[in-house]
C-alpha cells in the first residue's frame, strides 16, 4: 500500500491515538512506529484513582456496585495493603453517604492453591475488608462476607496480571 | 536377575471352587509376578459370540471393555487379538470365554489359563440382564485380578467429579471408564468437593445453591434431590465421613475463623476440633479412624497437620516437601497422597503416616486433589495437564497417568468410590455362577 507522504503521516497519528489496550499485535504497516503507544499491559496492581467526582450532579445518581472499588491482595495473603486501605476509605465513605445500603463483600482468589484452600482464604479476605470499615464505623450489619474462592475468577489470564485481578474484595450491594 | 524367592504362586490365594471348575484341576500354576512394578503379560482372546447377531455386536464391545479394565488394573500388560489368534511368546496367561445374550439375558463365561501350560486358572460364569452387559465384564475382570493380586480389582468403580459448563460447576458420577456419566445436580451454581459415604451410597459436597455462602449437602449416587447439612453462617465446605459413617469431619466459620469441626451424620452437634487463628481447612479422616489430616496455614503457609479425632495433638505431617495441602489417606491408612506447590502449580507426592519416605507421583503443569482407588493402587487427580483441566488416573509406576473420558467436560475435584456391595464378595460364592443383583433370575 503506497500513500502520499501527509496522508501516511495522518494515518499513523490515527493509528498512534486509538486506544490499543485490546489489541495485542501492532498494526504492520506504517513504518515509523510510535514510541508512545507501547504501553505494557499495566502493572498488576493500580493505586485506585481517589475518582473526586466534582460534576454538579443534577440528580444524585443511585449507587451502584460499580461505584465501589476493590480491595486487592497479595499472594496467599489477607492483610490489607496501602491501595486496598485507600480503596476501603473510598468504600467507608460511600457507605456513610448511603446509610441505606447493605453489602455483600465476596472474597476472592487466584487460581493457584485448593479450591478448599481458596475458599478460607477468600473469606479471611472479604473479613480483613469488613473488619476495616466496622473499625471505620460503619454498621456490622449492614455488610455480609461470602467466599468464591477460586471459583468466579474476574480474569481469564493465567499470568500475574490476571492473577492479581482475581484475588481481591468485590463490594456487591445488597438488594 | 529374576528373583524366584519373589515369585508368588497363584495357587496359595486360589479358592477351593477354582479346582472344582475344572475337573483336571493342576496343583500348582506358577507365575512370577516379583520386581516392582511389574506387570503380567496376559493375552486377551476375542469372546467368541454365539451365533446370533445381538451377541455378537456386543461381544467386540465387550473384548474392548475387558482389556481396558485388565490393563488400567495395572496389574496387566495386555495383548490382544481376534478369535483363534496366538498370544505372543512371551504372554504369561490367557484370558478368553463366551457370550451369549437370549431372552434379555447376557452371559459370559469366562476362562483363564496360563501359558504356555493351558492349566485353567480361572472358569466361571456371570449371567444379568442385557442392560448390564458392562457389569458382567467388569466383574470378569476384576476376579482375573484377585486371582492373580489377590485383592479384587476396581473397574466397577465410579467417579463424581464437578464438571464446568460455563461458570456454572455441577456434579457429576460415571464409572471408571466414563460409561454411564450424568450429572447429579441442575443448579446453575457451583458445586465443590464431592465425597463418598464409605458404602458409596452418599455424597457430601459443597454447593452454593439457594444463594449466600457455600453450604454442605448429601445427595444419593443414584441422584435425587440434596439435603443440607449444614448451613451455618460464613463457610460450611470440604466435608468428609468418618470411616463409621457416623460422623461428618468439614470446615465451619460460624466463630468467625475457618476451623475443623466434626458434626454428626445429619449436621447437628457441632464440635470444634482446631482452634487457631490460621486457616485450618480440607479434613481427611484416617481409615483407622483415630486421626484426621487437615491443611493449616499456622506455620506461614499451608501444610498438611495430623491431629487425633478430638483435635489433640496436632503436629506437621512432612518438613520433606513445602506448601502442601489436600492430603488424602489410602484405604489401609499407612499413606497420604498430598499436593505440593510448584512455581506451575503442584505436583502430587505420597508420603506414610508418618511424614517419612516422600515419593513423587506427578508433576508437570497443575495436579490437584488427589484421591485412592479403593484398592490403593491408582490415585484419581485433576490437572491441567493437557490444557484445560480433566481427571487423570495414576498407577503410581512412574508411567505416564491416563487421562479419563468427561465427554468433553472441563472436570475438577474427583472422587472415587468404594466397590459397590458384592464385589468383594466374590471368594465367599463357591458356585461356578454368578448373576447380578438386579438382572432377573
Amino acid at each position: 500500500m503506497k500513500l502520499p507522504t501527509p496522508y501516511r503521516i495522518v494515518l499513523t497519528l490515527l493509528l498512534a491515538g486509538l486506544p490499543l489496550a485490546g489489541c495485542v499485535k501492532k498494526p504492520p504497516q506504517p513504518p515509523p512506529a510510535p514510541p508512545v503507544t507501547q504501553k505494557q499491559e499495566s502493572v498488576p496492581t493500580p493505586p485506585p484513582v481517589p475518582a473526586p467526582k466534582e460534576e454538579p450532579a443534577p440528580a444524585p445518581a443511585p449507587v451502584g456496585s460499580g461505584d465501589f472499588q476493590p480491595v486487592f491482595f497479595d499472594f496467599d495473603a489477607y492483610t490489607l495493603r496501602e491501595d486496598g486501605r485507600t480503596a476501603l476509605d473510598h468504600n467507608a465513605k460511600l457507605l456513610r453517604d448511603n446509610p441505606n445500603i447493605r453489602i455483600h463483600i465476596e472474597g476472592h482468589c487466584d487460581e493457584r492453591g485448593t479450591a478448599e484452600y481458596n475458599q478460607a482464604l477468600g473469606e479471611r479476605r472479604a473479613q480483613a475488608a469488613r473488619d476495616y470499615l466496622a473499625a471505620a464505623g460503619i454498621a456490622a450489619a449492614s455488610m455480609d462476607v461470602v467466599s468464591y474462592g477460586k471459583e468466579r475468577p474476574f480474569a481469564e489470564g493465567h499470568d500475574e496480571a490476571g492473577w492479581q485481578q482475581n484475588r481481591r474484595a468485590q463490594f456487591v450491594i445488597r438488594q | 536377575m529374576r528373583r524366584w524367592l519373589g515369585a508368588i504362586l497363584v495357587t496359595l490365594a486360589m479358592p477351593a471352587w477354582v479346582a472344582r471348575a475344572s475337573a483336571q484341576a493342576p496343583t500348582e500354576v506358577r507365575i512370577d509376578i516379583s520386581g516392582a512394578g511389574q506387570r503380567i503379560r496376559i493375552h486377551c482372546e476375542a469372546l467368541a459370540p454365539a451365533a446370533d447377531a445381538a451377541a455378537r455386536s456386543l461381544a467386540g464391545q465387550a473384548d474392548d471393555v475387558l482389556a481396558r479394565d485388565l490393563e488400567w488394573s495395572a496389574a496387566f500388560l495386555v495383548t490382544r487379538s481376534a478369535t483363534g489368534g496366538v498370544a505372543p511368546g512371551d504372554a504369561q496367561a490367557v484370558v478368553g470365554g463366551t457370550l451369549t445374550v437370549a431372552g434379555g439375558q447376557v452371559r459370559l463365561r469366562g476362562e483363564v489359563s496360563d501359558l504356555p501350560g493351558h492349566r485353567p486358572i480361572l472358569s466361571r460364569e456371570y449371567r444379568g440382564g442385557s442392560a448390564e452387559w458392562r457389569d458382567i465384564v467388569h466383574r470378569f475382570a476384576d476376579d482375573i485380578v484377585l486371582q492373580f493380586t489377590g485383592e479384587a480389582g476396581v473397574s466397577r468403580t465410579k467417579v463424581a467429579f464437578v464438571g464446568a459448563t460455563g461458570r456454572d460447576k455441577e456434579l457429576y458420577v460415571m464409572d471408571l471408564d466414563g460409561a454411564g456419566r450424568r450429572a447429579l445436580t441442575a443448579d446453575r451454581s457451583i458445586a465443590l468437593s464431592p465425597s463418598f459415604s464409605h458404602d458409596g451410597s452418599l455424597m457430601l459436597f459443597t454447593s452454593y445453591r439457594g444463594g449466600g455462602g457455600p453450604r454442605l449437602f448429601v445427595i444419593r449416587q443414584s441422584g435425587g434431590r440434596p439435603y443440607l447439612v449444614s448451613g451455618r453462617p460464613g463457610l460450611n465446605t470440604s466435608a468428609c465421613y468418618s470411616p463409621d459413617g457416623r460422623e461428618i469431619a468439614c470446615t465451619l466459620s460460624m466463630d468467625g475463623n475457618s476451623e475443623i469441626y466434626s458434626l454428626d451424620a445429619r449436621g447437628g452437634s457441632p464440635r470444634r476440633l482446631t482452634n487457631h487463628r490460621a486457616i485450618d481447612t480440607s479434613p481427611a479422616w484416617a481409615p483407622t479412624g483415630r486421626e484426621i489430616a487437615f491443611t493449616s496455614d499456622r506455620g506461614g503457609s499451608p501444610q498438611v497437620y495430623l491431629m487425633d479425632r478430638d483435635g489433640g495433638n496436632a503436629h506437621r505431617l512432612t518438613y520433606d516437601v513445602d506448601y502442601t495441602d489436600s492430603p488424602a489417606w489410602s484405604p489401609k491408612g499407612d499413606r497420604l497422597a498430598l499436593v505440593a506447590r510448584t512455581s506451575a502449580g503442584f505436583d502430587i507426592y505420597t508420603c506414610r503416616s508418618d511424614g517419612s519416605d516422600a515419593r513423587l507421583v506427578v508433576s508437570g503443569g497443575s495436579n490437584e486433589n488427589p484421591r485412592w482407588s479403593p484398592d490403593g493402587r491408582h490415585l484419581v487427580f485433576a490437572s491441567n495437564r493437557g490444557g484445560s483441566f480433566g481427571l487423570y488416573v495414576s498407577d503410581l509406576d512412574g508411567r505416564e497417568p491416563r487421562r479419563l473420558d468427561t465427554g468433553g467436560l472441563v472436570a475438577t475435584s474427583p472422587a472415587w468410590s468404594p466397590r459397590p456391595e458384592g464385589s468383594a464378595s466374590a471368594l465367599d460364592e463357591l458356585g461356578t455362577s454368578h448373576s447380578v443383583p438386579g438382572g432377573r433370575p
